[in-house]
């Protein structure tokens, strides 16, 4: 089961606060579904992931300036 | 007129288009360093304060460029330093932050960017001028910490250029995080310029070269200072409503670089869109930029002018302005974004 986290609109760092937000309650192997408009998320959504031992599944740029990105809840 | 305009255009395409790819902020820097215990931004803006001092002394030994020795408004620095720190935050971006991100396509950027113009023109020429004039008359006799020290500037820039480079050094030596990256769909200079991620410092590297080349640009106009957003930010309302021509200096051009230049980055890497933010974000991004402006006015400077060139100067003012920058933005960070994590989430930290 995949949850979606919408932060389309939201400038930096809220779609990185979110995200770690949203996470908590998740089960280890869950995935997160992050899409976000916010250029500064580029570098810091894998940069948390990679720090937290999270597993990124697929990233890529859907539109102009429109990102998503799937997150694996690591342990 | 004409060098004015090119020479400023110039040094502004290149330090928006810098900003805009390196994803270089200095709020987001300032902010991580309690919301992320990430110290690598932070460490990249002194990087760039380390390069500059080299730049800045030597040219200033050949003669090309002189500083102003008008003593260290400590109260105005202090204060507006603070105000500085806690409109950044509420605008989502610095000064220079608000201008890149006005030319990514951020409506929230403009508004913030109306309000710091607004807020600037009005401690620098209107109402708020008296308040300004007030906090800007605290003055100590000295300018600039070797001065005071009684030391050659040199010991100074050899001191933080050896700092600096032992932590760099440091932070490179740590093993890599294993950061997962986009699959390339560019090539060669296209891949480089409009689509790899630019690591923080080789950005840092780049602002602090900018930034050396702003003194003899700008000075070759007849503006002797370098890197510096708020009084042309100011001067392009006040020019706007006045009409008064004396207001454009080499500083108007290099403004509206930054904003061209990030437009540029923006545009030809597929991250330029029209975005706007919920209500409440407008409604910070006017506040924090009013306030902004008029603490970058009494503190005599932004995170840019204050926070990477006076203190590559060595001047008080750049530095303890740095101080104070810090104690607002992790003031306003600790309301806007901390305490409401504590209360949504209890278990945030065990988690």
């Amino acid at each position: 089961m995949a949850k979606v986290l919408e932060t389309t609109g939201m400038v930096c760092p809220f779609p990185l606060v979110e995200a770690k937000e949203a996470i908590v309650d998740m089960a280890t192997g869950e995935e997160l579904i992050i899409n976000f408009d916010c250029t500064q998320a580029t570098e810091s959504i894998p940069r948390w992931a990679a720090t937290e031992g999270h597993e990124i599944t697929e990233f890529e740029q859907v539109d102009d300036a429109k990102w998503r990105i799937i997150v694996k809840k690591g342990n | 007129m004409l060098q004015m305009i090119v020479f400023g255009i110039i040094c502004g395409l290149m330090l928006g288009f810098v900003l805009q790819r390196g994803r270089f902020c200095v709020v987001g820097a300032y902010r991580d360093l309690i919301l992320a215990k990430d110290v690598r931004m932070l460490l990249a803006t002194f990087v760039v304060i380390a390069i500059q001092s080299i730049g800045v002394y030597a040219l200033n030994g050949t003669g090309v460029i002189q500083f102003a020795n008008d003593g260290f408004p400590w109260l105005g620095t202090i204060v507006g330093g603070f105000i500085f720190g806690v409109g950044m935050v509420l605008a989502g971006g610095c000064a220079t932050g608000t201008w890149y991100r006005a030319g990514e396509g951020m409506i929230g950027s403009w508004v913030a960017l109306f309000g710091y113009m607004l807020g600037a023109a009005m401690t620098k020429y209107g109402v708020w001028k008296v308040y300004g004039d007030q906090l800007l008359s605290y003055r100590t006799r000295d300018t600039y910490i070797h001065e005071t020290l009684n030391v050659s500037p040199w010991v100074l820039v050899v001191l933080v250029t050896v700092l600096v480079s032992f932590l760099v050094l440091r932070e490179l030596r740590k093993p890599k995080l294993p950061i997962f990256q986009m699959k390339p769909k560019k090539k060669g200079m296209a891949h480089l310029l409009f689509e790899k991620r630019w690591h923080p410092f080789i950005t840092a590297l780049l602002v602090g070269l900018i930034a050396i080349v702003a003194w003899p640009l700008s000075a070759m106009t007849g503006r002797m200072f370098g890197l510096g957003i708020t009084a042309p930010s100011a001067n392009i309302l006040t020019f706007l409503i006045t009409g008064e021509d004396v207001l454009i200096d080499w500083g108007t051009f290099l403004v509206l670089g930054i904003f061209l230049g990030a437009y540029i980055a923006a545009k030809g890497s597929g991250e330029f869109r029209w975005r706007l933010p919920d209500k409440k974000t407008l409604r910070n991004n006017a506040f924090g930029g009013v306030i902004m402006g008029f603490g970058a006015s009494v503190a005599g400077g932004c995170t840019i002018g204050n926070g990477l060139v006076n203190s590559a100067l060595f001047a008080w003012q750049g530095w303890i302005a740095i101080i104070f920058f810090l104690l607002g933005t992790w003031v306003a960070t600790y309301f806007t974004i901390i305490r409401k994590q504590k209360q949504t989430v209890g278990s945030f930290k065990a988690a």
